[in-house]
């Protein structure tokens, strides 16, 4: 039996549809990505599998538990590493992990035991004892992982571990989340981030405006591009739209976004054509790239995935200073 | 569900004592209200000091009114129960910011009943009224409040124990605003609109024999009225009807209201 089992979920907010039917299944130490962009549901989709939103129609299962009519018995089994920076910054690191330990109902003295091993998990063993508004962006979300971690669960929801961290605390992130998958934990994880997904996880979820769009492991679904991207940039939007055209005309699989265009390179003839039809135009860049999974989600659902969510994490520290 | 109570209260007494200026200042706004204000409102001032047969049927006309020695023993020990409004009237807001910083989600997500959530912050602001106003009660003691003879330790405690009540009621009601309101203005602005017609409103500063009939009227509605009358009977033995059954009932509307609020919050949880 799957750990966790995603059926059919939905979450209306008055007549705004966020997520539409979302069914997939996590399998026992494997790591499930929900890839997508901002607003595609994926928080939501997590929230509702965590049992902290309530599905409008359909049920999620985790260890067989119904997060409709067992939610108790889900979150026993359940940690959750959310998009904010939930620990509370008035207290020390060591003293928010061993409170999350006696809601778990351990003892005094065994949480405080759990609470340490937590912490040497994530290599916060020194700053145990100091105050959380003196931790780094990247010390708080391993902190939060700490928290989520120390009743030692089965299945670990990490929504956006790496959001707006540097690329040094991000691999850091990584491996803590790739020991999780080999000791047997099943992973859900949501980012925007495709070299996220494409490196971390067994098996993806495209999702967006609600729809699991497609599924399957990295190398299968960037099996369906066919051939290599290729990239063309050029100085005006109009230029771009009527090169889109005299491309699909030579018979080019081909899509226009704003100045730039994307062409597949089925086969060795394309490039020729290309050249041929660049010939006299005024060219910014042209970019040959292999294909990835950002190139799978354009494929997919005509979009890019946005960068946008710096901001977001900037806000999130920021609320955390105002208090 | 008592351990997980015990729990989240513990925090919320570690994070309480661990803000050491807020400590201070919530110390000392009571402290001027009732010096600045008691000691200034001392009608026997008004008078020049040689006229002494005024001055003796002043006071046994402020006896007679206020049913104590001087204005600053009236309002020192009426203030006790305005001092609960005040500190419950911003409780909600730990309830907010938890929300919206997301620690809420935090606990959500482990298996504790939901009412210890609301439980635990209730009486962790039970518990900072009691302590807060056992600390002006020695406050006002030292600056003249003039307690009644025969005072016991009892009688303290039952002083106490009013003020827990009625502080039990607004804390349950406020906490409340605290899990339905989404932005701390609003909040704050409530808190400021219920507190000053509630005092003054209320036999707290002035009794409310010499009010006009509408607001004598209201007054005698008021909660905080009849919890300032039980505190002056108690500490200062200023005469009232029935003070025990009107204790009782305190402690019994006190727990309805709790367990209500609860309900309501752990709905507004489940979302």
């Amino acid at each position: 039996m799957d750990p966790v089992r995603a059926e059919r979920l939905s979450k209306k907010y008055g007549n705004f549809e966020a997520v539409k039917g979302v069914s997939f299944r996590v399998g026992k130490g494997e790591l499930y990505a929900l890839l997508g962009p901002n607003g595609a549901g994926k928080t939501t989709t997590i929230k509702m599998l965590s049992t902290l939103l309530k599905p409008t129609s359909g049920d999620g299962y985790v260890m067989g538990y119904s997060v409709v009519r067992e939610p108790k018995e889900v979150r026993k089994v359940i940690g959750v590493v959310p998009q904010d920076l939930t620990a509370d910054d008035e207290l020390t690191g060591l003293y928010n992990v061993y409170l999350q330990a006696r809601l778990y109902g351990y003892s005094s003295s065994e949480a405080m035991e759990r609470a340490k091993r937590a912490l040497e998990i994530v290599g916060l063993t020194e700053s145990a004892e100091r105050r959380v508004s003196t931790y780094s962006g990247g010390m708080r979300r391993r902190l939060e992982i700490a928290m989520s971690l120390v009743h030692d669960p089965p299945v670990l929801f990490l929504d956006e571990p790496t959001l707006g961290l540097d690329v040094q605390t991000r691999r850091t992130i990584w491996d803590l989340i790739r020991e999780f998958q080999k000791e047997g934990r099943s992973l859900i994880l949501t980012t925007h981030y495709m070299e996220e997904a494409e490196t971390l996880a067994s098996r993806v979820g495209i999702i967006d405006l609600g729809v699991l769009k497609a599924e399957g492991t990295p190398e299968e679904l960037k099996s369906k591009l066919r051939g290599d991207r290729l990239y063309v940039e050029l100085y005006s939007d109009e230029d771009a739209n009527a090169l889109v055209r005299e491309m699909t005309i030579a018979g080019l699989e081909v899509k226009g976004d704003s100045s730039q265009i994307v062409v597949s390179m089925q086969s060795e003839e394309v490039l020729r054509k290309v050249i041929g039809l660049l010939n006299g135009k005024r060219v910014r860049s042209i970019n040959i790239v292999k294909p990835n999974l950002e190139e799978v989600f354009i494929e997919i659902t005509g979009r890019r995935l946005r960068e946008e969510s710096f901001d977001a994490f900037r806000q999130r520290v920021f609320m955390r200073k105002v208090r | 569900m008592l351990g997980e109570t015990y729990v989240l209260w513990y925090r919320e007494m570690k994070k309480w004592l661990g803000r050491k200026p807020v400590l201070f200042i919530s110390l000392f706004s009571p402290i001027f209200w009732i010096l600045l204000f008691g000691k200034s409102f001392n009608p026997i001032n008004l008078l020049p000091q040689d006229a002494d047969e005024i001055v003796a049927l002043l006071r046994a006309k402020i006896v007679e009114l206020f049913g104590t020695q001087d204005y600053f023993t009236y309002v020192a020990a009426g203030m006790t129960v305005a001092f609960a409004l005040f500190q419950a009237s911003f409780a909600g807001a730990s309830a907010l910011f938890d929300r919206r910083l997301g620690y809420m989600d935090r606990l959500l997500v482990t298996p504790i009943n939901r009412e210890s959530i609301f439980a635990a912050k209730v009486l962790a602001s039970v518990t900072r009224v009691v302590v807060l106003t056992a600390f002006l009660m020695a406050v006002s003691y030292i600056a003249g409040l003039q307690l009644k003879a025969d005072i016991t330790p009892p009688d303290l405690l039952l002083a106490l124990l009013t003020v827990a009540f009625i502080s039990l009621i607004l804390s349950s009601i406020f906490m409340l605003a605290g899990f339905v309101m989404d932005n701390p203005e609003g909040l704050f602005a409530i808190g400021n609109l219920v507190n000053t017609p509630l005092l003054f409103a209320s036999s707290v500063l002035f009794p409310t024999a010499q009010m006009p009939t509408w607001l004598r009227l209201i007054a005698e509605v008021n909660p905080l009225s009849h919890g300032a009358d039980l505190v002056r009977y108690f500490l200062v033995g200023k005469p009232m009807e029935d003070p025990y059954l009107v204790l009782a009932l305190f402690g019994i509307i006190s727990v309805i209201v709790f367990l209500t609020s609860a309900k309501v919050a752990v709905k507004l949880m489940e979302k």
